[in-house]
């Protein structure tokens, strides 16, 4: 090979693996945009939850920030008329008393689960993308009409990254 | 025998080869012998189960294919062990400087694929993005440079200079 070829081979190469580089990097941390790391606090999607007039709430939850090892922790679930006065709600003392078939995950490795300690209820571990399906009964049937579903995680926090952990849902007749 | 020239900037290659091969081949030992529970599918620490911490921000493309493996137990388990055993072989002979180029080659699509499906992960740091970035650039200089010292390709390159298609050789060493 002569000096001419060489050098363009290296320099072709030397593109590509920046390209490769800069690429991963605004792929994963949007670094060249808006920089984002996921996993810094837990955030979690309620995309797919349902609620129906006979109380029982469908809760589809998956954790979609935060740590990869631990965590993250739901410690509290409501349903919300529109302005934000609470029509019922679950804490982590119930939550964590839920028997565990009442948790459907979507990966049989890394289940989500209820976590007591004795009689006392934490709250659902939901690790790291992982995907379920809560399923919550209200004792007494919800009027017809629009509600808010929201979830809190141990740390306080109801949203993360700009985006808030709660969905609308519509109970019809 | 023909006489092997060996630049001086091919001396110094060893100090990154080695550690680059290690990087890979480590993760190997860690899975077989440090804790071999994590190859055992019913264990909890099962690497398959790091795989769905991936999924959330995956990069779009693959975020299809992680969930199918994932739902796939049989699936997952074959790609843990192929992928451990490519860590172990192609990392042992990066340490060795066996076949260096081609090792450059599969070690960088290991170390880039990964930083497409893991790469947004990293609670310290940007953690992943710069290890698939560094191990993948590293590895795909070796394609080019090959390594010529401290290595069995030395030994290789006195006897064969390559594999000859047509009036080229393809070097291998």
């Amino acid at each position: 090979m002569n000096g001419k070829v060489t050098a363009i081979i290296a320099i072709l190469a030397m593109l590509f693996a920046t390209g490769v580089t800069f690429g991963l990097y605004e792929i994963n941390f949007h670094g060249f945009t808006h920089l984002t790391n996921y996993s810094k606090t837990p955030a979690y999607s309620l995309a797919g939850t349902r609620l129906y007039s006979n109380g029982t709430l469908f809760l589809q939850i998956s954790r979609t920030a935060g740590p990869d090892t631990y965590g993250g922790f739901i410690v509290l679930v409501q349903v919300l008329y529109p302005n934000g006065s609470v029509f019922y709600q679950w804490t982590g003392q119930q939550l964590g008393m839920l028997p565990p078939s009442d948790i459907k995950n979507e990966f049989p490795l890394h289940p989500s689960k209820p976590i007591k300690i004795g009689n006392y209820g934490v709250g659902i571990l939901v690790p790291l993308g992982q995907n379920s399906t809560i399923i919550l009964q209200i004792p007494h049937p919800v009027p017809p009409g629009t509600y808010i579903v929201r979830v809190w995680d141990a740390d306080g926090q109801d949203s993360a990254y700009g985006m808030k952990f709660e969905i609308t849902v519509e109970v019809t007749s | 025998m023909a006489q092997v020239t060996v630049e001086e900037t091919q001396k110094f290659l060893p100090i990154l080869r080695i550690t680059l091969g290690w990087m890979f081949f480590s993760a190997f030992v860690r899975r077989t012998i440090n804790v071999p529970a994590k190859l055992n599918p019913s264990s909890s620490a099962y690497v398959g189960g790091k795989l769905i911490t991936f999924l959330p921000h995956a990069w779009g493309p693959i975020k299809p294919i992680l969930v199918s493996v994932l739902q796939n137990p049989g699936m997952l388990y074959d790609f843990i062990i192929m992928f451990t055993a490519l860590e172990a072989i192609f990392g042992l002979l990066m340490i060795l400087g066996l076949l260096t180029r081609l090792s450059g080659l599969v070690l960088a699509g290991l170390a880039w694929g990964i930083g497409l499906a893991a790469g947004w992960l990293g609670s310290t740091c940007v953690d992943e993005w710069q290890i698939a970035a560094m191990e993948g650039a590293a590895a795909f200089m070796f394609v080019f440079t090959g390594s010529r010292w401290l290595s069995v390709d030395y030994f290789l390159a006195k006897k064969w200079k390559g594999i000859k298609i047509g009036k080229y050789y393809i070097p291998l060493w």
